[in-house]
């Protein structure tokens, strides 16, 4: 997988999760990683940079068990930004998908 | 590596950064262990799924850097971002960091050698006056007379006019010679941290 690729992939994935709820950073790591295996001290560098960009923002939040959390909420301009991943995520699943069909039908894959 | 010397090395990593900044990130590092350890790791499994603090940090001055230069464009600012996205890898060290400290130097160089002319614009300007008290260390070319004086005047008001041009030709020069340098370091540290270090 290319560099970009891998990079718009990760940030799509924060931004979704963002969307449903705001999420400290621990517990986006945790549901990410569920499905894909991350460095997870990654995540934070690109907060920051989601944060500088103005498509999240964070604040502090009591917890019942410890210190306060640092909760992260999605911006209006991230949840465009949002938009417009899923839309390009989509059209490119769909383009390989099109084309996996299309090799099983000539009998590509079934040899 | 457990908590501390994890969180202690990245501090040292990070000596670079402004204060604040450090601090909010090591404090976002910090309650990533509080939670992992509520949840029931330890911290060497912590640390172990965290990366490497040296790739980390690596990652965040670059950034930094990237950004600061992009703010406030400066030679120093600029070979501060060049070294750090060069920290990332070998390959950019030879292909972006080599080509773009040269460029650094070459701007450098010209500027200073443009302050140079507007100097040297100034002392031909004021010789005539100078030779009256330094007589035995100053020899005007042109000599004598209200019309040699007039010639060193208006030929240094000349040269100090070329020179502040050049001057101010090279700041512009530089200034798109930064966007360039930026924009070519931007895309590498895109290409090499995800190449490497977000995914497994």
């Amino acid at each position: 997988m290319n560099a970009q690729f891998k990079k718009g992939v990760l940030e799509l994935c924060v931004l979704v999760l963002l969307d449903r709820k705001d999420c400290y950073g621990y517990e986006m790591v945790d549901e990410i990683s569920k499905n894909i295996s991350i460095s997870e001290g990654t995540i934070y560098p690109l907060l920051r940079r989601l944060k500088k960009e103005g498509l999240v923002s964070s604040y502090l939040k009591e917890s019942q068990d410890g210190p306060p959390r640092k909760y992260y909420q999605i911006t209006e301009q991230g949840k465009e930004k949002k938009e417009n991943l899923v839309v390009e995520w989509n059209e490119f699943s769909a383009a390989v998908n099109d084309l996996l069909i299309l090799k099983t039908e000539n009998g590509w894959l079934n040899e | 590596m457990n908590k501390e010397e994890y969180l202690k090395k990245l501090d040292k990593l990070l000596k670079k950064l402004p204060e604040e900044d450090r601090e909010d990130l090591i404090l976002d590092y910090e309650e990533h262990f509080g939670i992992g350890l509520e949840n029931g790791r330890t911290e060497e499994e912590i640390s172990e799924a965290l990366g490497d603090p040296e790739n980390v940090a690596k990652q965040i001055k670059a950034d930094y850097m990237v950004k600061k230069a992009e703010d406030k464009p400066s030679p120093g600012s600029i070979i501060e971002a060049v070294l750090a996205v060069a920290g990332l890898g070998l390959f950019n060290l030879i292909f972006v960091a080599g080509p773009s400290l040269l460029l650094a130097v070459v701007i450098i160089s010209l500027v200073v050698a443009g302050f140079a002319v507007i100097i040297i614009g100034i002392l031909t300007m004021l010789s005539p006056l100078l030779q009256i008290f330094f007589p035995k260390y100053i020899h005007l070319p042109v000599q004598g007379g209200i019309l040699g004086t007039l010639i060193m005047i208006v030929g240094g008001i000349g040269v100090t006019i070329m020179g502040t041009f050049f001057v101010i030709v090279m700041a512009y020069a530089a200034n798109k010679f930064y966007k360039v340098v930026i924009k070519l370091l931007k895309s590498n540290i895109d290409d090499i941290k995800e190449r490497t270090e977000v995914f497994k």
